[in-house]
């Protein structure tokens, strides 16, 4: 019974730490489960994947029901992420846990140096950039190609198509092994590179962990990497932080959030990385 | 928000989202019984939970099994995006838009890849 409180509640600070700082609760529920609950570093993937799955439905269905999320975008790019998370779920069960574990301290450590170096006002990931929604391109920026027109929205055009494919498959691969949903790749991805406004890039790439990770997850699951004693309390327990911290987000003063985040993220990484070379 | 969509395609975007959000409700609701039922049975979640099989869910359910509860709403958390792009294709379709239907379908066709390439890797 303790156990699973135990898992419950820290699936319920993962997922306020994510929704606080606009990370998703993937990058701590692996390390949550493998260093905090011994379990083997593939069975915390999928565990993970499935949490990731349900924190990232219901939000999506709300930007969905508010028509920020740019449905087209998000569906074209997923074809790649699905196939991206094919490749890496293939690949998860073929390669060794150590690099998988490599790889995940890797992540840790870069996210953390990004939250350290160029913090949000509000000290999330999202605000690293001022809101984008406001700072639109005019729609008479270039002359695009038509499957681009059909990918804009009313107000911004979309870019780099070519370049969105290609970190879309990026991000598929890296949710499949790290069990992550891959915001970390995909908001920048198409923000930065793809000309898509802020608000639109992270409800869109709210919408594309569904696909991405069920992609993945249902080979997790034919494989036996996904245990439902595991993974029941840990989503409950991640829904729940994430749902309040969705409503926390705006009462608290989030540097001191961050700040702290970065130090566990650090401490993580270093563990992740003993447990890969010890 | 977004350019030149239909109406029918705007009306699928609501009940897509509407889809979403019901079933993440109905799968916590599920993951509820079934972490209640675990805890009730004095199982510890760390004891190894039964590998999946789609013919036991139903008996495990009526048999009141927390294993049962457990994969049926990890199951519904899985399927909702599929069922998501589902009615888009059918919505696609009815538009004539022929792009997204061909994206619509190869996603469904990567998905069903994945069920494919799992199955057989571990036959």
């Amino acid at each position: 019974m303790i156990i699973g409180l135990a898992m419950i509640g820290g699936g319920a600070a993962a997922g306020l730490f994510g929704s606080l700082l606009g990370l998703g609760g993937g990058i701590l529920i692996v390390p949550l489960l493998t260093l905090g609950f011994a379990l083997p570093l593939r069975e915390a993937v999928g565990v993970s994947l499935v949490c990731v799955m349900m924190t990232s439905s219901a939000a999506a269905g709300v930007y969905l029901e508010r028509h920020v999320a740019n449905l087209r975008l998000g569906m074209t790019l997923e074809l790649f992420t699905a196939i991206g998370a094919l490749i890496g779920g293939s690949v998860a069960f073929l390669i060794d846990e150590r690099l998988v574990s490599i790889l995940f301290a890797g992540l840790l450590g870069y996210v953390a140096i990004t939250m350290f170096r160029a913090p949000g006002r509000d000290g999330s990931l999202a605000g690293e950039t001022p809101d984008a929604a406001m700072v639109l391109e005019p729609s008479h920026a270039a002359p695009s190609p038509s499957v681009l027109d059909r990918l804009a929205g009313d107000d911004y055009r979309v870019r780099n198509l070519g370049r969105g494919v290609l970190g879309a498959t990026g991000a598929g691969v890296a949710s499949a092994l790290l069990g992550i949903g891959g915001g970390t790749i995909k908001v920048p991805l198409m923000h930065l590179s793809m000309g898509v406004p802020l608000r639109v890039a992270t409800a869109t790439s709210n919408l594309m962990i569904g696909i991405t990770a069920a992609a993945s997850a249902i080979i997790y699951l034919i494989h036996g990497g996904i245990d439902p004693y595991v993974a029941g309390p840990t989503a409950l327990g991640v829904f729940v932080g994430a749902t309040a911290g969705s409503r926390l987000g705006h009462r608290l003063d989030l540097r001191y959030v961050r700040w702290l985040f970065v130090v566990v993220l650090s401490y993580t990484a270093l563990q992740m990385l003993s447990r890969a070379v010890g | 928000m977004i350019a030149g969509r239909s109406a029918g395609a705007v009306r699928a975007e609501e009940v897509i989202g509407r889809l979403l959000i019901v079933v993440t409700y109905v799968s916590v609701g599920l993951l509820l019984v079934g972490v209640g039922l675990l805890i009730a049975d004095g199982v510890s979640p760390l004891s190894g939970g039964p590998t999946f099989e789609l013919g036991r869910v139903a008996g495990d359910v009526l048999k009141l099994d927390p294993a049962g509860f457990l994969w049926l709403g990890l199951l519904a958390i899985m399927a909702a995006p599929v069922g998501r792009v589902t009615i888009a294709l059918v919505s696609y379709a009815r538009d004539g838009d022929r792009l997204m239907v061909a994206v619509s379908t190869g996603i469904l066709l990567v998905i069903a890849a994945a069920v494919a390439s799992a199955a057989i890797a571990t036959v």
